[in-house]
């Protein structure tokens, strides 16, 4: 039970409110994180397997470029390891899990943007198109609210013309 | 009934008490020392500023003469002209740029300014700033001997006979009593002493107590407001039993800035800032887009949704109220009030000119302010003849009235239900008539184009009608709410003392001055550093303009927003920003595929919604 799982930890970590009905986009996100990986994992085994590595090793000539863009998606490892991250703390409703969300799908994008400028791998379109998708999703107000419910600027502001 | 007490007694027993900001050099005084240390010009158009009264002739009485004037013509006062000074005081530009200094030297040290201001706001921000104060070399601006040697004549004048006085002014408007407290300091030196937007000559400050008779005809305060740089309206009054009123007795405590005066309810320090309104088709335009972003996308985009402006210019208001204290209970009293009675005197109604001197600045805001009457253009000012309207009180029934307000309107109401439900009684009856039209030409031929007029109209009343019930019933909710209100007022019953703000301006939290020293220094010299690597990378890395350009942007962009706790702003604007570019990158690339994608999942829709509605 979510309230219960909240009870034990530090004061400002946890998500504010144990309102059942807000965690359902909180553990949404962090599905659909784990499905970003899973797929991009998956991607990333079926594309290593295509190609004939002992082949490339022990021919010790310059690489072709499909094998160049395979290996290019070792890039994608460290926004990976975020993402996952990510979804944990979204799973277990912490409230940093909103900013390395973030960061991870803006790496993610950031790398795609890269491949697609020096090479056009196929395989960096549904990436890019996902990442885009959740950030959007990120991004949406009510989402943000439940992770940053005080981030509203209220104060007053000043006078227009000083004299 | 007791007597109705003298409008001298009034404002005596309303009078403010004064809690100055420790530094402050200028403090009110009674406008006849002023003038009299004063010199009157005239500034024509196309001409160089002309001295028509040299200083020490000039009286009160003489002022509304203003000798050469003319279409165009903008006279003021001069209080630091080098010529008003007493023969044997030393009068080279060395000696009184010596004397500024030492005047500022004792400002600073008694005044300790509080965290950055600039450390509070951002990049863009600190760079108009920057622009701004370098905009003064160019504005017409107060010089920076004339603090320094407005306060020798400040001192000069105090020595002679030490005075705190304000000029009283009671209004009687619309069931309210107005005391209108005139304070008069004769030099605003925000900018020079204080790091703030401006200085002047002279400078007028107000406030007002907004009294109303109880049963027994006693006037009773119920509201005050403080004048705080343009600030009107609701925002700038407060109820007298609001906790935020301070007072001592029955006397308002007043926070006033050190340098501009604002008057604040609370002391602290207030960021203040400067709009600076964009072009109108960009700013509608800008509007739209984010409009559209936050309401039909459903997406953050931070901030207020009203805040049009995109660059502001941060002041810091230094209110703390740890000063002089002039007033009941105070280190000083005030001296007898110059009151200013009904017809106005000549000094007030007469002279329309600048109080001091006029820098000929285009923002205005180093121009001295007009007399408590006018504004700078010589129209008349709104708190003089409107103060209730000036503090948004013109919409408030006093006390005794709110009851019979509510009724009075409950009864208007009442009246325009009748008519509406004979309106609507008249209507209906011709809606049914026309519908019996209707019906007796349906399926004759002949009759068709009858016909069609005929539903038109139909639909025309149709709706008339249902908007005059839908009014009625409005009415009926609202008729309602005023009996029950109007009972609630009688039975002494008061609304909430701060329903009416809507954005109080209140002081800087500790949280919100919670800045490490990193963080102000970064503040302080950031602008400057990032202008300077750029034009070392378009002078020595050409080659790698743009991706340096880029890094170097980042680096800035990451370290501002760590030092200013804006990590999570950051990485969203960036991730949009990245988002849109890869959404175009994929609208290019699958146009087509997008399209016939779009067109199945409507489809698709379309087909699950109508086989939904066939399994009911």
């Amino acid at each position: 039970m979510a309230g219960v799982r909240l009870a034990g930890r530090e004061p400002g970590d946890s998500l504010p409110g144990p309102d059942r009905q807000s965690y359902r986009p909180v553990r949404a996100i962090g599905l659909l994180l784990v499905l970003e990986v899973v797929c991009i994992v998956a991607l990333g085994a079926y594309e290593f397997s295509r190609v004939d590595w002992r082949q490339v090793v022990s021919a010790w000539v310059v690489p072709s470029r499909e094998v160049v863009e395979v290996g290019a998606l070792i890039l994608f490892v460290p926004a990976v390891v975020l993402t996952l991250l990510a979804a944990l703390g979204f799973l277990l409703l912490r409230r940093r899990g909103w900013l390395l969300a973030a960061i991870s799908q803006g790496a993610v994008v950031g790398v795609c943007l890269w491949l697609y400028v020096e090479y056009r791998p196929v395989y960096v379109y549904p990436i890019m198109a996902y990442a885009v998708l959740m950030i959007l999703y990120l991004n949406v107000h009510d989402v943000r609210a439940v992770f940053y419910p005080g981030n509203r600027k209220g104060g007053p502001r000043g006078p227009r013309r000083l004299t | 009934m007791s007597a109705a007490p003298s409008d001298e007694a009034l404002l005596r027993r309303f009078e403010p008490v004064l809690r100055c900001t420790k530094g402050d050099r200028f403090f009110p005084m009674d406008v006849e020392s002023y003038v009299r240390a004063c010199s009157l010009w005239v500034q024509r158009p196309g001409e160089e500023p002309m001295r028509v009264v040299p200083g020490g002739k000039l009286t009160l009485e003489t002022l509304p003469q203003q000798p050469l004037d003319g279409s165009g013509a903008v006279h003021f006062l001069r209080f630091t002209d080098p010529q008003n000074l007493p023969e044997g005081e030393a009068r080279g530009v060395g000696a009184l740029r010596e004397r500024a200094l030492r005047g500022l030297r004792e400002t600073r040290e008694v005044f300790r300014a509080g965290r950055g201001r600039l450390a509070r706001v951002g990049y863009v921000s600190r760079f108009v700033d920057a622009l701004y104060s370098i905009t003064l070399l160019a504005r017409g601006r107060v010089p920076g001997e004339a603090a320094g040697m407005a306060a020798v004549a400040y001192r000069r004048a105090m020595e002679e006979r030490e005075g705190y006085a304000y000029h009283g002014r009671v209004a009687r408007q619309e069931g309210w009593t107005v005391l209108q407290y005139w304070l008069f300091y004769p030099f605003n030196d925000w900018r020079s002493g204080f790091f703030g937007a401006n200085d002047h000559e002279a400078d007028w400050e107000k406030v007002h107590v907004y009294l109303a008779e109880t049963e027994g005809g006693e006037p009773r305060p119920e509201w005050v407001a403080y004048a705080s740089h343009n600030y009107t309206g609701d925002n700038l009054r407060r109820r007298w039993d609001d906790p935020e009123v301070e007072k001592v007795g029955e006397h308002p405590v007043v926070y006033v800035a050190a340098g501009s005066h604002a008057s604040y309810y609370a002391p602290g320090e207030y960021l203040t800032e400067l709009d600076l309104p964009l072009p109108r088709p960009v700013a509608r335009f800008f509007r739209g887009a984010r409009g559209f972003w936050r309401e039909r996308l459903g997406q953050y985009a931070g901030g207020d949704a009203g805040d049009a402006a995109p660059f502001h210019i941060p002041f810091v208001d230094y209110a703390r109220g740890d000063g002089l204290v002039i007033g009941e209970g105070g280190d000083r009293a005030w001296g007898p009030p110059r009151v200013i009675s009904e017809p106005a005197p000549t000094w007030v109604s007469g002279y329309r000119g600048l109080w001091g001197l006029y820098a000929r600045d285009p923002f205005e805001g180093e121009d001295a302010p007009a007399g408590p009457m006018y504004n700078r253009d010589k129209t008349v000012g709104r708190a003089w003849y409107d103060p209730v309207g000036w503090a948004g009180l013109d919409k408030v029934p006093t006390p005794a009235e709110a009851a019979a307000a509510a009724l009075g309107r409950r009864g208007d109401l009442e009246t325009r239900r009748e008519e509406l439900r004979a309106e609507i009684g008249e209507k209906s009856n011709r809606l049914k008539e026309l519908g019996a039209e209707a019906a007796a030409v349906r399926g004759r031929s002949h009759l068709d184009a009858r016909g069609r007029e005929t539903r038109r109209r139909i639909a025309e009343l149709s709706e008339e009608v249902r908007k005059l019930r839908a009014r009625l019933a409005a009415d009926e909710a609202v008729s309602g709410s005023l009996a029950e209100y109007a009972g609630r007022m009688e039975s002494g019953e008061r609304d909430p003392a701060r329903a009416h703000i809507s954005r109080a301006h209140r002081p800087a939290s500790e949280t919100e001055l919670r800045f490490s020293r990193v963080a102000e220094a970064w503040a302080a010299v950031s602008v400057s550093l990032i202008l300077v690597i750029f034009v070392a990378i378009a002078i020595f890395e050409q080659g790698h303009l743009i991706s340096l350009l880029v890094v170097s942007i980042a680096f800035f962009a990451f370290a501002e927003a760590g030092f200013r706790g804006r990590l999570v702003n950051l990485v969203g604007s960036v991730n949009i920003g990245l988002a849109a570019v890869a959404s175009l990158i994929l609208l290019y690339e699958f146009f087509w595929e997008l399209v016939v994608a779009a067109v199945l999942v409507v489809s698709l829709y379309v087909l699950w919604d109508n086989l939904r509605e066939l399994r009911r």
